[in-house]
């Protein structure tokens, strides 16, 4: 699997930032390189946006404006769709071909599937695609279907161990685990000497993952059109997950608002350990434990399994609807948006990961420490495999993961039944 | 008597359209907004539901252009085959045999306590407004918000129903997390939000029934049981045929509810039909030959249901 | 638990023993505390701060606050929507009630041909489950050019609250007596003229029941409204409420303060009306 943030890339995106962006005042974005002189561009873009309406919202909405500013013939529409309404409210609409917005902020896993739906715009050759070498290889693939781009990534996250310095110091561990093997001694190390819980699992299937990956498994094998959930590395890999349960090494966990539940322990200090990504840093430093000790925190890339260390990517990409009336404005919306500059001011203000390399030695950027401190784990993000089915295999791997998670069952016969239940989501394909 | 001064006798065969028109018109009138839009807004959905599911629709192969993107229609007629693959699937037993215990027993408990409070509320006493606006407050809320505040009071680690259970001394109790709890949550939730509508309903039916009645019977020394069996119950039947077979029909489909509540989890424990159908139909490539297949067996279901229950109805004596 | 109290007969107070009297109000307090509990542990938690909240403490009351309310009020488009919903559901409540009211007459008081598929059909909408056939609606909605448009609300809402509603009429028009249809008609009244004058005023508590029910449908229906109101200067409450629910983590705080925000219209609504809510619902009881 491809890396996303290898070492020559970090030191290519210091050096850059000196050339590539090096003033970073609020000015009109780069020039567009399309044939439509940009200022002749007129019409009415509507932007769905399905980042948090309360505290991201605002801070995209300011790029607007600058947008606006630049683009004087261009009115933006923004609308803020929340997240889980989003994938629905935009397909119901997309395929009627009345209601749908001219530019949508998309979930990295649902490029491939609207794409195939011929929902979205291809935008190879297009303005909305400004230099593509500056991106991030594993979220710029994320945007790519069928041999054609379809979206720029917005941002980039992935999952990290996330865990309360001073339990695991009381536990007598200075470092967070590593490996896999160590995740375990610690917790039960913690949970041991300080009373706490050692980890807090979130029964969710995106989290079971790093578990999957560590061990060398993935739900597929796009390349060779094989369900890889039941193989012998993807069974290991859930075992570490039935073991942390059963040893006592993760607390119980709760299946319902299993998220909140975990992120709640975490932060009131009752368990030490946590997998979770950047959008979970201000919720975090929010807690009981780190409110007025934000050293408190650590965070660090997921343990290695036997094969290696990887997180699943997410993030979001800029689409652009195919039924669109503003196709020329659309373009040059999501150009200005997707760009370094844009990205490292978004950086700054939320600590979302950028996209582009230079985007992440900006000053702005860099002048959150968030950014910096996400650069490790982001180094273990694997691609997932953007096929259009992709977004239906969550499903089946949830009611598994609730059914082992309540001792109902175990990893090898709840994993064979996904993999049944996939091969009837993915047709044709080989076990 | 049930109307039958302006009630028309049927029509001689031969007395065609105009006379049928000039003594109906009134009636035909003042029913048809009300057809017009049902048929437009469910027949078509239904009519070309019908159709979708003798075929193999999905999200990707049905014909449409949009913008540059131009994809070719490309589904085919299948005849029955989504339904036999939905009644023969391993999951669909399951499923009804979860939905029918879900409504009988959260019927059961609608009438039941709904009987109850209308019975004890039916009678004079101090505050008994104060109590019917209390005991109707859950009515009042949008069930949205309902099944929200219920998944807040039933959290595991910090809703406050284990959190008193646990100042009284007992352990918590995993309500939404394991299969056979999560089953009761959900019940208990949508008795909550059922029992003010079944309640009033069946007050208003109380409140009709003659007092003469009553006080011929205990004349006669009927003991209390005696006047509930023989006078109370027949004299609620009116209300309560029609409440219960309402009822029957919005539990069965009650959504939100459980979609709100528990995404149909644990591991799919509390997933009744209708949540299982959008999960097929909605999770991914949108499937729209298997969930209109789905809206019918559902339909059919019920349409079975009310026409068994009319017929026993119309047995006792109630017409329509 | 009502079996031994649930003595039908029982309506004079005087009759009443003091411990069957004690007993009738234990049980109507505790009913009533099981059924206002919920609903008083959602004020109470959106007087709390965002940060207990989000931690394991339940006492009831905690650094109380008016916080969540303030930024409800003040940070967001909660007015806007609130208008939105006032708007769409007042014509849902309007229209709702003419619609049932005439066609429970013509189903009460006429046998026409048609008439059982009338009856047939308010009670197969009812089945039809929503969730799935979303699409079609939609795609209807769009074909009349009505996407993000109240109206489209408004018709969606009608077809699931007529339906009740007109089975509800039909059942309170049987209750009125025949005879004042028959002096309608000697005084040279025509049917709509008997129904308008005579029999609708005659029908307030039913009427009541119909505009509750149709308002409430309305009010807190959130599938249509997420799916039609594509603008978020369209957006309907239910569907505004959403937007406190983020990609990874909920805003507690202002989702209590907002639904208690949502709740309390509802429940202003029915106050104004439950005094006839009882015998509105009585529905048909009286039938011979």
């Amino acid at each position: 699997m491809r890396r996303l943030l290898p070492a020559a890339a970090v030191a290519a995106a210091l050096a850059l930032a000196v050339t590539g962006c090096g003033d970073g005042s609020g000015d009109a974005g780069p020039a567009p390189a399309g044939s439509a002189a940009p200022a002749e561009v007129s019409g009415t873009v509507t932007w769905w946006d399905t980042s948090d309406a309360t505290t991201e919202g605002p801070a995209f909405q300011e790029i607007v404006k600058g947008f606006e500013a630049a683009y004087p013939n261009i009115k933006v529409n923004y609308v803020n769709v929340p997240f889980a309404d989003a994938r629905d409210k935009f397909k119901t609409a997309a395929q009627s071909g009345s209601g749908a917005p001219d530019v949508l902020r998309t979930d990295v896993g649902w490029v491939a599937e609207f794409a195939s739906l011929g929902y979205l715009a291809p935008l190879d050759g297009t303005t909305a695609v400004d230099k593509p070498e500056e991106l991030l290889p594993v979220p710029a693939a994320s945007a790519r279907f069928g041999g054609k781009t379809y979206g720029v990534p917005q941002v980039t996250d992935t999952l990290g161990l996330l865990y309360n310095k001073e339990l695991l110091k009381k536990a007598g561990y200075d470092e967070p685990p590593a490996t896999m093997a160590d995740l375990k001694k610690v917790a039960l190390d913690v949970k041991s000497k300080t009373g706490a819980g050692g980890i807090a699992l979130n029964v969710d299937a995106y989290f079971l993952l790093p578990f999957i990956y560590g061990e060398g498994g993935d739900f597929v094998d796009v390349q060779n059109k094989k369900i890889t959930i039941s193989s012998p590395q993807s069974v290991a890999g859930v075992r570490i997950v039935e073991d942390l349960i059963t040893s006592g090494a993760a607390v119980k966990p709760a299946l319902q608002d299993s998220y909140t539940n975990a992120q709640t322990a975490f932060k009131d200090g009752k368990v030490a350990m946590i997998f979770n990504g950047p959008w979970s840093n201000a919720d975090n430093l929010g807690g009981k434990v780190f409110k007025d000790n934000p050293d408190n925190f650590g965070v660090a890339p997921v343990p290695a399994g036997s094969a290696k260390a990887g997180s699943p990517l997410g993030g979001h990409d800029y689409t652009v609807y195919a039924g669109s009336k503003n196709l020329e404005a659309s373009y040059l919306f999501v150009r200005y948006m997707a760009s370094a500059e844009s990205q490292a001011k978004i950086a700054g203000k939320l600590g979302l990961l950028p996209t582009r390399t230079p985007a992440y030695s900006a000053p702005e950027a860099t002048a959150n420490p968030k950014i910096a401190q996400w650069q490790k784990p982001m180094e273990t993000a694997v691609e997932r495999p953007w096929i259009p089915e992709a977004a239906s295999l969550f499903q089946p791997l949830v009611e598994g993961y609730q059914k082992l998670a309540g001792g109902q069952t175990s990893t090898e016969p709840m994993l064979k039944d996904v993999a049944t239940a996939y091969q009837g989501i993915l047709k044709g394909w080989s076990l | 008597m049930t109307a039958d001064v302006v009630v028309t006798r049927r029509a001689a065969p031969l007395s065609g359209a105009r006379r049928l028109l000039s003594r109906h018109w009134y009636a035909w009138a003042m029913t048809a907004p009300v057809v017009v839009v049902t048929l437009v807004l469910v027949g078509y959905p239904l009519v070309r539901g019908i159709y979708l599911s003798l075929t193999d629709a999905t999200e990707g192969n049905m014909g449409r252009t949009i913008g540059m993107n131009v994809i070719p229609s490309t589904y085919e007629f299948v005849g029955l085959g989504n339904y036999a693959s939905i009644l023969t699937s391993p999951e669909f037993l399951g499923r009804l045999t979860w939905t029918v215990v879900w409504t009988v027993v959260c019927v059961a408990l609608h009438v039941g306590i709904g009987l109850g409070l209308a019975l004890l509320l039916n009678r004079p006493m101090r505050l008994r407004s104060l109590y019917r606006i209390l005991l109707v407050l859950p009515w009042a809320v949008p069930a949205f918000v309902s099944a929200f505040i219920w998944r807040y009071l039933l959290n595991g680690e910090f809703g406050v129903v284990n959190a008193m259970l646990r100042a009284a001394g007992f352990a918590g109790v995993a309500w939404l997390d394991d299969p056979f709890w999560a089953k009761v949550s959900v019940i208990a939730c949508n008795v909550w939000l059922g029992v003010p509508f079944m309640m009033l309903a069946l007050l208003g039916g109380l409140q009709a029934i003659s007092r003469e009645l009553y006080e011929a019977a205990e004349v006669d020394g009927a003991s209390p049981w005696r006047r509930f069996r023989h006078i109370t119950l027949p004299g609620l039947r009116p209300v309560s045929s029609t409440v219960v077979l309402l009822g029957t029909i919005w539990t069965f489909n009650q959504f939100p509810v459980i979609f709100l509540l528990t995404r149909g989890g644990p591991g799919g424990a509390t997933e009744i039909l209708v949540t299982y159908a959008y999960r097929q139909a909605f999770e991914g490539i949108r499937n729209y030959s298997g969930s209109a297949a789905w809206g019918m067996v559902i339909l059919a279901l019920l349409v079975v249901l009310a026409t068994v229950y009319r017929r026993a109805l119309r047995r006792q004596g109630e017409a329509w | 638990m009502v079996s031994r109290a649930a003595r039908a007969g029982a309506w004079s107070r005087d009759r009443r023993t003091p411990g069957r009297s004690i007993a009738l109000h234990l049980t109507l307090v505790a009913a009533s505390v099981v059924s206002v509990f919920p609903v008083a542990w959602l004020v109470l938690t959106s007087l709390k701060p965002r940060a207990v909240i989000e931690t394991a403490s339940v006492a009831p009351v905690d650094h109380p606050t008016l916080a969540n309310y303030t930024q409800v009020l003040g940070e967001t488009r909660f007015l806007t929507w609130a208008a939105n919903s006032v708007v769409v559901s007042l014509i849902t409540a309007v229209l709702g009630v003419l619609l049932s009211a005439t066609t429970g007459y013509a189903v009460s008081r006429f046998r026409f041909p048609g008439f059982r598929s009338v009856m047939w059909m308010l009670l197969v909408t009812q089945m039809f489950p929503v969730a799935i056939l979303i699409v079609p609606i939609y795609n209807l909605m769009a074909g009349l050019g009505l996407i993000n448009q109240f109206p489209s609300l408004v018709i969606a809402y009608l077809t699931s609250a007529v339906p009740f509603c007109a089975w509800m009429m039909k059942g309170y028009f049987d209750t009125v007596p025949v005879t004042i249809d028959e002096a309608g008609r000697v005084d040279g009244l025509t049917p709509f003229g008997t129904f308008w004058r005579l029999i609708l005023p005659l029908s307030k508590p039913g009427l009541a029941v119909a505009a509750f029910y149709s308002f409430i449908t309305a009010w807190a229906e959130v599938a249509y409204a997420t799916a039609f109101m594509t603008g978020d200067d369209k957006y309907t409450l239910a569907v505004g409420l959403s937007q406190f629910v983020g990609q990874h983590k909920a805003e507690w705080g202002l989702l209590t303060a907002a639904s208690v925000l949502i709740a309390v219209p509802a429940a202003a609504v029915f106050l104004l009306v439950q005094r006839h809510l009882v015998t509105g619902l009585t529905a048909g009881a009286t039938k011979a």
